[in-house]
């Protein structure tokens, strides 16, 4: 028995070809690790792209978080006046390397002490003759440090609280008061008739500097001193242009002069707001007066913010409010007229405001008021950054540093109260991003993307409305023209094209897509964008004429003799249509400069600007064309295979019931390939979305918000590449534009998000695969 | 040995099918549907039909039997020009239904194909409701009134036995019925458009033995009204089922009869071996 057992087990292990027991199971050992080492491969390659996007995602917004910070303010020290604590401080001033404080005393004193301990540096005795007292003070915007001091006799000293940079040895720097007297340190007449002055401004403007003034008799008074140098014996002499402008009765208390000497802006003691235009003085005209208090409230204080192009009010009751000069627009209105329009409210103070201090390189402000609290409010987003109460005293005056770290404020008792604050991205609110914005000068409140300009004073306009809009319109006119073309050639390729062509015709479509498209740009750019603004007509008769054609050269062929049909392998037929499109597209390009001619006065563009359509050269039109082509191969090939991986027997199940081939791929083969085409055509669009160098270079990049075919646009994408070069690293720009690529991948984010959820639900319903 | 008991348990078998059988028929006094004369059919360079002539009885149930690759869904599919899909597929020779070669230029291949209906070897439902899938053959004729259709629908289910067991879900997905309801349901979708042939290529080969009972029965209650032609592998399905069988080997018609005497007494030696088993 045993024996037989042996016997034949003996015989299997002669017959079998496998390798011995132990070999085996040594192998399989091995298998097992390649196995487990396979898993974990593919598993630590699919969790490493997981975290690599993650990180992606993390690093944009970790440069965008600092843009929602807002600001912080931590008090830093706090001292006693060095000196004449007893007088009234009209302004103070910081200068931008954080070591002296300015301050003005009223009775016409300039005291420079050190910022962190206040040591008393400097104190400079305005040259004001005996007998004759400070009557009024005003300052110009504050990067200009201009002063001026009104006199009892109807003179004025104007003072720049100007330092300088000493380096006394190597490596040390000391920052020293250097007081600038521009017209010369006796005081200049301002009123000729030597009333005292009772308020006064000064600008200085390019090479003048404007005085404005109201004497105690109501007259108001507006001079222009010009410095001449005699550049042989480096006299200066001064030239004075006195003009008188019209009056009010109510004397005013505040007054303002634009940094181009064109407008002179007062607040009176009822609450009102007078604006004077000035801008030919011998002629000047008081142009409107607007009520901007509410019952019982007067104006406490009044400041232009930088650039002079706007103002901030504030009032007894706390209320703060940001006024702009807006340009009459109305028919009857002529050129450069403006009145008064309030553009914005802040957050209240609890106390009447006592002093407000704009900041020097943008348009925010600092402002105090008379319960100790502090606020840091931005104009452009209608921000209140901060506001607080900082005092137990009253404030009665305050500074800003120039590069917005560092705010002084002075308590009605003489106490300096010093605080550091971090205030970097105050232009970012979600209104100033996603809503219509207010800016300065304009009429009206509007979408505006216009981040950076070469002057100081500009206002920087962060809309993503029109980025956002231009970045979907780009892509719309791209799935316009791409989406047809590609589905349809598709459906042909995969339905009803021969093999043999079809294995020609699927490669090529594929390879177009490895196009560089920085080419497409170029070509888009520079040659198809001034060829269709030439040739116009092409796009409507092309658009007609060639439909027309294939059906035209259908019918034809389908009335020749069937000999002649025969000779044609079923398939083919479109390789007919090559020379159609050709013959078609050149008669088409040949006749436009005749259209143009018999239909439109010679010139379709020139057409277009009469009935009032907008026709940029570089426009959505080009875009379309230029993207569509880029993205036709993606949607091609993916809905491609899709209508070719329907399974036959669903097509001959659907042939068998006596459809047509028409019918077939009409109720059947779309319907079941359905869920491909529909992924194709979202790919397509998250490309069309993201796409950068197209419509960097085609587009022609002005942000402007609208869907005409015939104008630009500027997308998120376009507007990331034009502008990360060129901004400083960590400003609000370059925080706002890395918020764009969020923007940018949130779109495509939730594109392709919602295409897979509809994927799948038609998949779950279309598939039997 | 078991090479040796095998064919006679077939014989048996078969033969024990006819126990209850009517008498037998006899090709000469049937009314013809389809008759196929001289046919030859290529693909490419190899024929794959050789020299075929048949006749095929109205209102009877016809199966084609033989080996895999002999060209019995070939042949059937020449009856509906599902080959025209195949390119290149070449034919000579007649099919002639209803005094017209189906092949001719006259012949519009789609009304030809409302008229033979083909059910596959798969179940081939579409991605659409089990309404939709029944009506779609009435829509692509033009018929979109609701009534009409719901009636249709109605009828053609009941006709292919399906009425009771999808009443209720209409509006449901095909593909969540069990294979042998979605054959039915395609049975339905044929019936639907009034045919006068129904091809079936394999039509059980997918399904279980209850399902394949059912489509069984149902052939039989379909041939009151249509003639219907069925290829099968299944020897002891086409003695079931078929009033007529042919048997086809390597593109060639080897017998065709009526089915009790096929079984029962073939004529030729090569018939007799593929039916009891000793080829293949």
């Amino acid at each position: 028995m045993t024996n037989s057992v042996n016997r034949t087990s003996e015989a299997l292990s002669d017959s079998s070809y496998l390798p011995s027991r132990e070999a085996m199971a040594r192998r399989r050992q091995r298998r097992y690790l390649a196995d487990g080492a396979a898993r974990w491969m593919v598993r630590a390659g699919g969790g490493g792209v997981v975290i690599a996007l993650a990180l992606i995602f993390v690093y944009l917004f970790s440069e965008v978080v600092p843009l929602l910070r807002g600001a912080t303010v931590e008090p830093a020290y706090s001292y006693e006046l060095p000196a004449g604590a007893s007088e009234e401080t009209p302004l103070l001033g910081l200068e931008r390397y954080g070591e002296i404080v300015m301050r003005y005393s009223a009775s016409g004193r300039l005291f420079y002490f050190e910022r962190d301990t206040g040591a008393l540096l400097e104190e400079i005795d305005l040259n004001i003759p005996p007998g004759v007292s400070v009557t009024s003070f005003g300052n110009g915007e504050p990067r200009s440090r201009r002063t001026v001091f009104g006199l009892s006799d109807g003179t004025a000293i104007v003072v720049d609280h100007e330092f300088e940079l000493q380096f006394p040895e190597e490596g040390v720097r000391v920052v020293a008061p250097a007081p600038v007297f521009p017209v010369g340190d006796a005081p200049v007449v301002v009123d000729e008739d030597g009333v005292a002055l009772t308020a006064i401004t000064v600008q200085a403007a390019r090479e003048d500097i404007g005085v404005a003034a109201q004497s105690a008799d109501g007259r108001m008074l507006f001079v222009r001193y010009q410095v001449k140098t005699n550049f042989m014996t480096g006299d200066q002499q001064i030239e004075r242009r006195a003009y008188e402008l019209p009056t009010l009765l109510e004397p005013v208390e505040h007054l303002q002069l634009s940094a181009n000497l064109w407008n002179l802006i007062g607040a009176d003691q009822q609450g009102n707001l007078i604006y004077w235009d000035i801008s030919r003085p011998g002629d000047a005209l008081l142009r409107d007066r607007q009520i901007a208090s509410e019952a019982g409230e007067q104006i406490t204080a009044m400041q232009f913010l930088n650039g002079t192009f706007s103002f901030v009010v504030g009032t007894s009751s706390g209320r703060l409010a940001q006024w702009f000069l807006v340009r009459d627009e109305t028919e009857d209105a002529g050129d450069n007229i403006f009145f008064l329009e309030q553009a914005r409210e802040f957050s209240r103070h609890d106390g009447a405001i006592t002093a407000i201090q704009p900041e020097y390189s943008r348009k925010g402000f600092v402002a105090v008021d008379d319960s100790g609290g502090l606020g840091i409010h931005y104009g452009t987003s209608a921000r209140t950054l901060y506001l607080k109460q900082v005092s137990d005293r009253p404030l009665t005056a305050v500074a800003v540093s120039p590069v917005n770290n560092h705010v002084v404020a002075q308590d009605d008792q003489g106490r300096i109260h010093g605080f550091s604050v971090w205030n970097e991205h105050p232009e970012y609110s979600l209104k100033a991003l996603w809503g219509k914005v207010w800016y300065e000068g304009r009429s009206d409140p509007e979408y505006v993307w216009q981040a950076s300009s070469g002057s100081d004073a500009f206002e920087p306009k962060y809309s993503m409305v029109p980025l956002t809009i231009g970045t979907l319109k780009a892509a719309f006119f791209a799935m316009l023209f791409a989406m047809p073309l590609a589905i349809a050639g598709a459906i042909y390729t995969a339905y009803f094209m021969s093999p043999r062509l079809r294995g020609f015709v699927k490669p090529t479509i594929e390879v177009m897509e490895a196009l560089p498209t920085v080419i497409l740009g170029f070509l888009a750019g520079l040659w198809l964008a001034p060829f269709i603004e030439n040739h116009i007509p092409v796009v409507f008769t092309v658009l007609v004429g060639l439909p027309v054609a294939f059906l035209l050269v259908a019918y034809l062929f389908s009335r020749l003799p069937r000999h002649v049909r025969n000779r044609v392998p079923p398939g083919w037929e479109a390789v007919f249509l090559l020379p159609v499109i050709v013959g078609v597209t050149w008669l088409m390009v040949s006749l436009s400069p005749l259209i143009e001619i018999w239909f439109f006065d010679g010139s379709m563009r020139q057409w277009f600007t009469d009935i009032g359509i907008t026709y940029d050269q570089r426009n959505a039109l080009v875009v379309g064309i230029a993207m569509g082509f880029a993205v036709i191969p993606t949607i091609f090939s993916i809905a491609e295979d899709a209508v070719f991986t329907v399974p036959k027997h669903l097509t001959q199940g659907s042939l068998a019931l006596g459809a047509t081939a028409w019918q077939t791929v009409t109720m059947v083969v779309l319907l079941t390939a359905s869920p491909g085409i529909f992924s194709a055509v979202m790919i397509g669009f998250g490309r069309a979305v993201g796409e950068t160098m197209i419509v960097l270079m085609a587009t022609g990049n002005s942000p402007v918000l609208n869907f005409n075919i015939f104008e630009g646009m500027r997308t998120l994408s376009a507007n990331i590449a034009v502008e990360l070069p060129e901004t400083a690293v960590g400003s609000t720009h370059f925080r706002i534009l890395f918020l764009a690529g969020l923007v940018l991948f949130a779109i495509t984010f939730v594109v392709n998000t919602i295409a897979e959820i509809v994927r799948q639900r038609l998949r779950a319903r279309y598939s039997n695969l | 040995m078991n090479e040796k008991t095998q064919p006679e348990d077939a014989v048996k078998v078969s033969a024990g099918q006819f126990d209850r059988s009517r008498r037998s028929l006899n090709i000469q006094r049937e009314d013809i549907a389809v008759e196929v004369k001289d046919l030859n059919l290529f693909y490419g360079a190899d024929q794959a039909l050789k020299n075929i002539n048949l006749k095929i009885p109205r209102n009877r149930v016809t199966a084609f039997i033989g080996p895999s690759g002999c060209g019995k869904s070939t042949l059937l599919r020449c009856f509906n020009r599902m080959n025209d899909l195949i390119d290149i597929c070449k034919i000579d020779g007649q099919i002639i239904i209803d005094g017209q070669d189906v092949h001719s230029r006259d012949v519009d291949v789609a009304e030809h194909r409302r008229r033979v209906g083909m059910v596959f070897q798969k179940p081939n439902p579409f991605p659409k409701s089990i309404f939709e899938n029944v009506a779609y053959g009435l829509r692509l004729q033009g018929v979109s009134n609701k009534r009409t259709l719901a009636e249709v629908v109605e009828k053609a289910l009941r006709a292919a036995a399906l009425w009771d067991e999808v009443k209720d879900r209409l509006q449901d997905n095909a593909f969540g019925l069990s294979g042998g309801q979605q054959q039915r349901l395609v049975i339905a979708r044929a019936i639907a458009i009034e045919p006068e042939i129904i091809l079936l290529d394999e039509p059980c080969s997918a399904l279980d033995p209850i399902s394949t009972a059912k489509v069984e029965e149902l052939m039989i209650e379909l041939k009151e009204k249509y003639t219907i032609v069925i290829v099968t592998h299944n020897m002891q399905q086409a003695a079931r089922v078929s009033d007529f069988t042919a048997y086809m080997y390597l593109g060639e018609l080897i017998e065709f009869d009526d089915t009790a005497k096929l079984f029962t007494n073939p004529a030729r030696k090569a018939t007799e071996d593929y039916i009891t088993g000793r080829y293949g």
